[in-house]
């Protein structure tokens, strides 16, 4: 697609703040989505695994509910990070974020139809789990599958956008012009390698959830060790199998030698040494958030490389700086955001780890972050409304 | 090279695209305004049950509410980025628009989301394991999130009908298009439906108890006969003054089926001050499947018509009024150095400057007049009206029935002189009108 066109595509307005930020927090963003996609995944997948052995295992009896839970929150979790890098991503790659919208019109709208029948089948799911040990198997497979096709709707969206010199024969084949919205395009090692990284996501998840229900003493130590060992296992073996993928989609594209892509081959093997040995398992999951960022990097690498040698540069795009609404976007992010969600993870981890009723209102850490949460909650209101009332009497009266 | 930055055009046959971000925003109206009602409900209920240590309300929260709270955040959640998603591939500029425009309002917005996910989760598993005084202010802080959502979301969607005054296409910036004289209004109508929505669904769930707790069924279905009232009140008194915020355009529109809007909107209030009166004087009478169907019915009889009406009260445009429905830039704005493209186009023709039509049909033959036909109606057209003899959307053939060529030629020069308040003053070449007429006189309407 020759560069003009893809300039003519951007904005007219402009993008109001510096390109480069945008494609950070886009990084940034993505890998967080990613990181839970990979969780819901893996642990709805071994939930089902789970529901053919609750029956007879005391420990699949305990633990494929709560795999099933993590599977519903990360869900939820995922779908909310997921807004932000698409919000990110359409304001410095617009060519390539509408042009994929528009030729696959109609999957875009079956994608969201795909996940509300599939989440909803997944609550479904759990509810008669809940109710029978072992049951609803059907419906959590359904819906599991439901839900990967989800998935490879989002996959057919990406791989799509990043094809421009396709996006014509895609839309006009021989001349005639197609607006039926179903392009459809896959990267099968590329969708592989992403797939895969759900088997040691859920290994790490099972070697932290052992680590944290350690001190609990109403968890038995043969509990403990099972789910462990078996975060272990899928760890190493899902690595493997993680690592193989990377290296055939590299060899693919021609990017294995990549500086940063043999970062991502070291990061793994660096991540198969810590989940092997299980030392300390909430290390290994902070290398494994390094890992991700460099693997959303790796992604926008791709993309940046594609569109430049067409003679679009993102770095080119005209900027209009708009200061109060990323001032706004900042304090919200850090104080409101900070503040809350800490206090809510403060929350969650100290609820976890005692038995019975919690009493924050006597943990000093609790009360405060929850102090602060509401104030800072009420001077947001009290800037919002004076904000719009001046920007309204200066341009009404 | 004279190109405007138009892309692919999906069009859905028989009805056009936009019914289907239609149908997905009113799916997200019912869910978005359930969960933010649900929020503030649950915060007065929580702080009722607080205050006057009734301890029977938290079962009653915990059962019905929690799963009413995350049903409605789990729909609202995944319509939301829904109508963002299907708003993309039909009306692509539109939404790059807006995103350009309001990307760090829609990134705070975003901050508030991820607080209220994590929180449902928190409010829901943790209401029988946390002191009940730390979870007052979990919900404190989750109806404050959740009007957080609203008040940030409120500005956009204004900006959608009009930037509200003149500021903004000077300055180009996001607090004079975000603060209209039409976004408070707008929100204060949206907090009154929101009220006014809880009411209604906890009337469902407060109906529902009458076999396990008849005394405090009866006593909730009362309160929530009381809120409905509130929030419905708040509904009339709030649309009067949106109304008058309103550009002359949406009245334009609005006037054509004002008789008929107004009888359906003073049924409505009707119906439903009836049923509120009745849960306050005779709650007995107000069962499970009853209060559903009012549900269903605010969803068929209320939403679906007032967001197609503000939808069809935008027209010509669908952001900001500088680009209209079919995805032209209508007007400079000089505080962003936007250029209106109408010159350009009415010069070299849209099959010239859109960089996706193909090379064989940029210049109109004989031998593709119907197919350049065709393609330049659907690009012109299809955003609001089904083109099909059998389209159902708002459908060309209601408006062309019986026309010839020259007919037909006349209205679209009209409409590019700018007769129809409420159509786009889209100039074409002759021979592109002369292709779009013949394309349409083919269909035999």
């Amino acid at each position: 697609m020759d560069a003009s066109v893809l300039l003519a595509l951007r904005d007219p307005a402009g993008i109001p703040f510096y390109p480069v930020v945008f494609q950070a927090l886009y990084i940034l963003t993505w890998a967080l989505h990613a990181a839970f996609v990979l969780l819901a995944l893996g642990s709805m997948g071994l939930s089902l695994v789970g529901t053919l052995k609750q029956d007879s295992d005391p420990t699949w009896k305990l633990l494929t509910p709560h795999l099933i839970q993590t599977g519903k929150i990360s869900i939820s979790i995922l779908i909310v990070l997921g807004v932000a890098p698409l919000l990110f991503t359409q304001v410095i790659y617009d060519p390539n974020w509408y042009v994929a919208n528009t030729l696959s019109g109609m999957w875009v709208f079956i994608f969201i139809y795909t996940l509300i029948v599939g989440y909803i089948m997944y609550y479904w799911y759990y509810y008669a789990n809940k109710k029978t040990e072992g049951g609803g198997k059907l419906v959590g497979i359904i819906s599991f599958a439901v839900l990967v096709f989800a998935g490879v709707l989002m996959h057919n969206f990406a791989v799509t956008s990043i094809m421009p010199n396709e996006w014509m024969n895609m839309y006009a084949p021989n001349g005639v012009v197609d607006n039926s919205g179903w392009t459809f395009n896959m990267d099968i090692i590329r969708l592989a390698f992403m797939v895969s990284l759900a088997i040691p996501v859920v290994g790490i998840f099972l070697q932290n959830y052992s680590r944290f229900l350690s001190t609990r003493p109403d968890f038995s130590e043969e509990f403990i060790e099972y789910t462990a060992s078996l975060g272990t296992k899928l760890g190493v073996v899902g690595l493997i199998i993680s690592a193989i993928t990377f290296v055939l989609w590299m060899l693919q594209i021609n990017y294995l030698m990549h500086p940063l892509s043999l970062a991502i081959v070291a990061g793994v093997v660096v991540l198969l040494i810590m989940v092997f040995q299980n030392k300390n398992s909430y290390i290994t999951t902070g290398v494994l958030v390094v890992v991700a960022l460099l693997i959303s990097a790796m992604r926008e690498l791709i993309r940046f490389d594609i569109m430049a040698k067409l003679g679009y540069s993102i770095y080119d795009y005209p900027v209009n700086l708009e200061i109060p609404t990323i001032t706004m976007f900042l304090l919200t992010f850090l104080v409101l955001g900070g503040v809350g969600v800490a206090w809510l993870l403060t929350m969650a981890w100290k609820v976890g780890k005692n038995q019975g009723v919690f009493d924050g209102s006597k943990d000093v850490a609790v009360t405060k972050l929850g102090n602060y949460t509401l104030a800072i909650m009420i001077l947001w209101m009290v800037i919002y409304f004076g904000w719009g009332m001046t920007i309204l009497f200066n341009n009404i009266l | 090279m004279d190109i405007i930055g138009q892309f692919p055009l999906f069009y859905f046959p028989e009805y056009g695209s936009a019914w289907m971000m239609g149908m997905t925003g009113t799916i997200h109206i019912l869910a978005s305004h359930t969960s933010v009602g649900a929020a503030m409900l649950f915060a007065f209920l929580a702080y009722k049950a607080y205050k006057e240590d009734r301890s029977d309300l938290y079962p009653y929260m915990k059962k019905y509410g929690m799963f009413l709270l995350i049903f409605s955040y789990v729909i609202g959640s995944i319509t939301g980025p829904g109508i963002w998603y299907t708003a993309t591939a039909a009306s692509p500029r539109g939404i790059s628009a807006l995103i350009h425009n309001f990307v760090w309002v829609w990134a705070t917005e975003w901050v508030f989301f991820v607080y209220e996910v994590i929180g449902v989760f928190v409010l829901v598993y943790f209401i029988d394991k946390i002191d009940k005084k730390t979870h007052l202010k979990l919900t404190f802080s989750f109806a404050l999130a959740s009007v957080g959502t609203l008040a940030l979301i409120i500005g956009i969607i204004s900006f959608m009908m009009w930037p509200g005054t003149e500021a903004y296409y000077a300055t180009g910036s996001a607090s004079d298009a975000f603060f209209g004289t039409n976004t408070f209004p707008h929100m204060f109508l949206r907090i009154g439906f929101m009220i006014m929505l809880s009411g209604v669904i906890g009337l469902v769930i407060s109906s529902a108890m009458k076999k396990e707790n008849l005394e405090l069924s009866r006593e909730l279905t009362k309160k929530m006969g009381y809120i409905s009232m509130l929030g419905g009140f708040l509904v009339l008194f709030f649309f009067m003054w949106y109304m008058g915020t309103l550009p002359d355009n949406a009245h334009a529109v609005f006037n054509v089926t004002k008789d008929s809007v107004i009888q359906n909107r003073i049924i409505l209030t009707g119906v439903f001050s009836l049923y509120f009166l009745v849960a306050i004087v005779r709650p007995q009478v107000i069962s499970t499947p009853l209060a559903g169907v009012m549900i269903f019915v605010i969803l068929l009889a209320g939403i679906w018509p007032g967001e197609k009406l503000r939808e069809s009260m935008r027209k010509p445009y669908v952001a900001g009024q500088y680009i209209y429905s079919n995805q032209i830039i209508s007007r400079d704005v000089e505080g962003k150095g936007i250029k209106s493209e109408l010159p350009i186009i009415a010069e070299k023709g849209l099959l010239q400057v859109n960089p996706f039509v193909p090379e064989n049909l940029k210049v109109i033959t004989e031998e593709n007049k119907l197919e350049a036909g065709k393609l330049l109606t659907r690009m012109s057209c299809s955003n609001c009206h089904s083109l099909e003899k059998t389209g159902k959307y708002r459908p060309l053939k209601d408006r062309l029935k019986g026309m010839d060529k020259e007919a037909i030629k006349s209205t679209l020069y009209a409409m590019g002189d700018g007769a129809f308040p409420y159509m786009p003053s889209l100039k074409l070449p002759e021979e592109e009108y002369d292709a779009i007429a013949a394309y349409i006189v083919s269909l035999k309407y």
